[in-house]
């Protein structure tokens, strides 16, 4: 969906950021010091970059002001300090290390959501999901889903291929002020299965939760 | 209320010295007045002889002429005559006064000598025998009493002054005396608020001066001590600081790919990278944490020290590294003569391997690593890249690394040369480094022990 490059030193952090947003459905690049990092990001093919603050040759603090492109910080400096200095030379968010998956996951989403807007449609197997008018479609036909029952689609395909839990999808689709149980949230997985027959997509993961595999 | 060292002083030397003023003038006063009084007395007595002794021969010559004359009249006439010296005569016999121009009547004793006061004069008076008549003289010796009273006034006036002008000069003096006193109070009062930049007046060659003198090593000291505390606390925090963002790297590996593998639907291939990048971060972990004990440890356990031959150390770390030496082409030789030292042989064998090892890995492929050693010296010299006077400083700091990618590709953790350095610090031996960029570096290990 999204064209980004990552800057981290880390070969294994770097291959993790890769990886996992490659599962959610980004293009990545990879690059692994400061010079190459503003090398790339200079020819303003991404649409964001996410910058680790201590690379050698160039740090993230001295590439963030020579380039237009969004930036997430990736950094384990932690100090209040550092935050401030990153989000005041531009930054557009700050990930501290160790992070969790869907934690990058999530503020990649909501930085390209303010830097690109609303995502285009989503297709799969015949399945097309507009997230401007929410409205679903299977096979040329609308499909009607409830207000919840399209935030929890809209949930799973940004987290696809990642399993959620019972509680994470609670925290994302009926944020923390619902006090339910966890089975609503099988019973709208059961409605949305249906609905759209994609009961070999929409997987339960034991033990865990819900996984969208595509 | 307090006070002062001078002001005590003061008051004590003043009340010192105005007692012994003033008990010296009064003495003097006393002793002046005494004299004067004793040689006005003895005027009155030649006086008295004089009179006494011319009225016996008036008297004599006047029997002798025949004259029917009165001595009466020769008395008469002695009293005006002296009346006018302010000297008066009685003359008497056996029964009754025959003349007398006293101002009072006396009676006294043939023979006595006394001061008597008449309607507040002091007179001298003496009584004798003069041609047969007792002879009451009194001398008007008034002057006497304003004398002493004129003395005695000069001698208070001039007390008066005298300790007015001392009870100033002595201020003057103790007040500039104790100044330096004072200064050093003011400059304790500023260390006691913590400014420890402030130093006492060492001018002079007095007490004070040393005194200054003695406060000012004692600051210095006190001062070398706390920035060695605070440079220690520093370097502490330091490596607390690091070792935090150390910690970071192999907890966001571990986290995230065991997070990876929990929810996503992974290949066996993707599974074994997964694993294998966890296993090694941990590996790298435990490293840390086992060099860290070993860095503590050294520390705090002075490690067994006996005669190691420092030819044979050297010997046993090519052994040991020869085979990384091969791989990566790199020569390593040693060119050892007999040496023996007081150490650890197990800590010196790590500190070789250390030092060996950063050495091979500076090198590429045909570089070459030379470690000697003669007397109470060793040395590990390459010809690899080397270090910049930058990188040189930080070099033996916990965590620091020329190349970060590098040597973590290689599986450091950036500790190896802070615990060489607590190795040698063990051994109160010094290390020092020479490096040049491209050209290489030298390590030398001198044994002062």
């Amino acid at each position: 969906m999204a064209n980004i490059l990552i800057a981290e030193d880390e070969r294994a952090i770097n291959d993790l950021i890769k990886l996992n947003l490659t599962l959610v459905g980004h293009k990545c690049e990879q690059v692994f010091d400061g010079a190459a990092a503003l090398e790339r990001a200079l020819s303003g093919e991404y649409d964001l970059l996410i910058l680790d603050v201590m690379l050698p040759e160039l740090s993230g603090f001295e590439i963030i002001g020579q380039i237009k492109t969004p930036v997430i910080f990736v950094t384990a400096r932690v100090s209040v300090e550092d935050r401030l200095r990153g989000l005041k030379l531009g930054a557009d968010d700050y990930i501290v290390k160790p992070f969790e998956i869907l934690e990058l996951v999530e503020r990649v989403r909501a930085v390209l959501r303010r830097t690109k807007g609303e995502r285009e449609a989503f297709e799969f197997d015949g399945i097309r999901v507009e997230f401007d008018t929410r409205r679903v479609y299977k096979d040329g036909s609308e499909v009607s889903l409830k207000p919840k029952e399209f935030d929890l689609l809209s949930a799973f395909i940004t987290n696809r291929n990642l399993a959620l839990s019972r509680e994470k999808l609670i925290e994302l689709v009926w944020n923390f002020d619902y006090d339910g149980d966890t089975r609503t949230v099988d019973v709208h997985v059961q409605k949305l299965r249906g609905k759209l027959g994609i009961t070999d997509r929409l997987k339960t993961v034991y033990k865990m939760g819900y996984r969208l595999e595509i | 209320m307090k006070i002062r060292f001078w002001q005590k002083t003061y008051i004590l030397t003043l009340i010192l010295f105005l007692v012994c003023l003033n008990a010296g003038i009064i003495s003097l006063t006393l002793f002046t007045h005494s004299k004067s009084v004793r040689s006005a007395e003895e005027t009155a007595g030649a006086e008295e002889y004089y009179i006494a002794r011319s009225f016996e021969r008036d008297l004599e010559d006047m029997l002798a002429a025949g004259a029917e004359q009165s001595p009466m009249l020769l008395m008469n006439s002695y009293g005006n005559f002296y009346a006018q010296r302010g000297v008066f005569l009685a003359f008497k016999n056996e029964a009754e006064t025959i003349f007398s121009n006293l101002p009072a009547s006396i009676d006294a004793a043939r023979g006595t000598i006394f001061h008597k006061n008449i309607d507040g004069v002091r007179y001298i008076v003496i009584c004798s025998e003069a041609g047969g008549y007792k002879l009451t003289f009194a001398k008007n010796v008034e002057s006497l009493d304003s004398e002493f009273r004129a003395l005695t006034l000069t001698y208070v006036l001039t007390s008066i002054v005298i300790s007015a002008l001392l009870a100033v000069l002595l201020y003057f003096v103790l007040r500039k005396l104790s100044r330096p006193l004072e200064d050093l109070q003011r400059t304790t009062e500023s260390i006691e608020e913590g400014d420890l930049s402030i130093t006492a007046d060492e001018s002079g060659r007095d007490e004070f001066a040393l005194l200054a003198h003695s406060f000012n090593s004692m600051i210095g000291t006190i001062k070398a001590q706390l920035s060695a505390l605070e440079e220690n606390a520093e370097h502490k925090q330091m490596l607390v600081d690091n070792m935090a963002h150390e910690l970071r790297t192999p907890l966001t590996v571990i986290r995230g790919y065991a997070d990876y593998l929990e929810r996503v639907a992974v290949s066996e291939e993707e599974r074994f990278a997964a694993a294998r990048y966890i296993i090694s971060e941990a590996e790298r972990l435990t490293k840390m944490s086992e060099i860290l004990l070993d860095t503590a440890y050294i520390r705090e356990n002075p490690p067994e020290m006996s005669e190691v031959e420092l030819d044979e150390v050297l010997r046993g770390t090519v052994e040991r590294l020869s085979a990384k030496a091969r791989e990566r082409a790199v020569e390593l030789v040693c060119e050892t003569e007999e040496a023996t030292v007081r150490g650890n042989a197990l800590l010196l064998s790590m500190l070789f391997d250390n030092l060996a090892d950063n050495a091979l890995k500076a090198c590429a492929a045909g570089g070459r690593v030379v470690m000697k050693c003669s007397a109470s010296r060793a040395s590990v010299e390459d010809n690899g890249k080397g270090m910049s006077a930058d990188e040189l400083a930080h070099v033996t700091e916990p965590f620091y690394r020329t190349d970060k990618s590098r040597s973590r590709s290689e599986g450091g953790v950036g500790l190896g040369l802070a615990l060489c350095r607590n190795i040698v610090e063990a051994h109160g031996a010094n290390l020092r480094f020479e490096s040049e960029k491209d050209k290489g570096t030298k390590i030398f290990l001198d044994f002062t022990t």
